[in-house]
């Protein structure tokens, strides 16, 4: 294979080209069909790459997190230990120096009153309310110093290990999660479906997952230049229409998986198709946040594989 | 500490699958050895780096440490974990149906033999790229080489296993994958 765009079709399938770099294989392509048959093979290896499986059960992962969470941690940690600087040390220093040296004062100087703070003292060692209250102010304690509380969390999940793993994370991070071995086979889709609109949806979901590892390489923070955003906008233009026909599409056969990721993408491609020409940084990271936030471009990937493999 | 554990949990939600499968790639499909690999890079997290680190930079960590838990797998001798590896596969609980699971194995030992045929930092690069969907810049900061490295060892990477996948099947699959 001679052409000399073979090395930029792998940085092109991955999203890392730049604007123009990104233009300028896409007008080579079209006429040249060594390249047209690289891009469709590298394709094809990345869905058998992305589709491997591991053999991981559920309940080997819950028992290495509650062995990892049951061992010690030593101390504080390093950096810790190492952040007070010298003057740190000898301010400290100082002022306990000065407690011990005006607590010596105090007692030479001030014997009543330390006699009655003596008694005090005694009175409040044998209380009644010490005695029954010890061990609970000592669990009080205890969780800031140990780790007890996320022991407990393992300890939940042995009983049901299929359902509660993503208890802890749920309320902060709802979707943030690969797809499990087994859900990539579940976006399989019936055989309602035409196999045309299959192999649509398929390479629909291939052009939004590069238009999305596009969009986010894009270059942010360069001194100098503005953000440009021209080739993404209208990728983005494009598909959105496709993905409107594809949705109904689904929706009609009864395809709920793929109607409901096609949902999902939609607003992300309508986002990024009315983005002004030289939008501000802020704008470009709110979307890309949302693309990572709904996991988006692994969900792509694993369904257009899953599609493809359908059609094989 | 409790919410310390708490997104530490959250982490190892997250990333422990992903981990495993990187490893298990890496290694060649030994998936005990890789999930012993994955459980102890956590643990050194846990124990060492946890708390210092910002939770963005534990991912690269992570993948960093347990590369080199591999590497060091791949020194010593690479036929002691074979045997018991056979013995855990054949025991696994299968959810499929026995088509199914055979498709499947058959899929995944053809992925892992055609990586085995690649340099170890290409292999890596590669999965690191493919699995986990982490940009050139992102791998050069888990390799610790320039991104144009790693541009370079992914695209050798590919050229190198489509050949062979070529050569494999005697004709190139497009998997039902249009060209724009």
């Amino acid at each position: 294979m001679n052409c000399s765009f073979t090395e930029k079709i792998s940085s092109l399938i991955d999203g890392e080209l730049s604007t123009a770099e990104a233009r300028e294989v896409e007008r080579h392509m079209p006429g040249c069909n060594d390249c047209q048959q690289l891009r469709a093979d590298f394709l094809s290896l990345r869905s058998q790459i992305a589709g491997f499986e591991t053999s991981l059960q559920p309940e080997v992962q819950n028992r290495a997190l509650k062995k990892i969470l049951g061992t010690e941690r030593p101390g504080p940690a390093r950096g810790l230990r190492w952040s007070f600087g010298a003057p740190a040390v000898a301010f400290a220093t100082l002022v306990i120096a000065a407690a011990i040296v005006g607590l010596l004062l105090y007692q030479s100087s001030n014997k009543t009153q330390r006699d009655s703070q003596g008694i005090a003292s005694v009175n409040q060692t044998p209380s009644p309310a010490q005695s029954g209250s010890g061990p609970q102010s000592k669990q009080q304690q205890q969780p800031e110093a140990s780790p007890e509380p996320s022991r407990e969390q393992p300890t939940q999940n042995k009983n049901n290990d299929e359902t509660p793993r993503r208890q802890p994370s749920a309320p902060k991070r709802p979707i943030v999660r690969e797809p499990k071995p087994g859900e990539q086979f579940a976006a399989v889709p019936g055989p309602v479906r035409s196999a045309d609109a299959q192999t649509l949806t398929a390479m629909h979901f291939e052009k939004s997952e590069t238009l999305l590892l596009a969009f986010r390489n894009v270059r942010l923070n360069e001194p100098g230049t503005a953000t440009e955003v021209g080739y993404e906008r209208k990728r983005a233009q494009q598909l959105v229409y496709q993905n409107m026909m594809l949705r109904r599409e689904a929706d009609t056969s009864g395809d709920v998986q793929i109607s409901s990721l096609l949902e999902s993408l939609e607003p992300i491609l309508i986002d990024i198709a009315n983005l002004p020409e030289h939008p501000d940084e802020d704008a470009v990271r709110v979307i890309r946040e949302r693309v990572e936030r709904k996991n988006i471009v692994p969900l792509l990937r694993v369904n257009s594989t899953a599609l493809a493999r359908a059609l094989d | 500490m409790a919410s310390e554990d708490e997104e530490f949990t959250m982490l190892f939600q997250d990333f422990y699958p992903s981990l495993c499968r990187f490893l298990e790639c890496l290694l060649g499909g030994r998936a005990p050895l890789a999930q012993d690999l994955a459980q102890e890079s956590f643990l050194q997290l846990h124990r060492t780096a946890w708390g210092t680190m910002p939770v963005g930079e534990a991912r690269f960590w992570l993948y960093r440490v347990a590369r080199n838990m591999a590497i060091n797998e791949f020194r010593k001798s690479n036929t002691r974990y074979r045997l018991f590896d056979r013995v855990v596969e054949v025991m696994r609980p299968r959810a499929r149906t026995p088509e199914q699971e055979y498709e499947t194995q058959e899929r995944n030992a053809m992925v892992l033999e055609m990586l085995q045929t690649l340099p170890e930092d290409q292999r890596t690069a590669l999965l690191l790229r493919e699995q986990e969907q982490l940009s050139y810049r992102e791998i050069g900061q888990v390799l610790n080489v320039s991104e144009s490295k790693v541009k370079v060892d992914i695209f050798r990477a590919r050229a190198a296993l489509r050949e062979r996948w070529n050569k494999v099947s005697g004709v190139s699959r497009v998997a039902g994958v249009g060209n724009s």
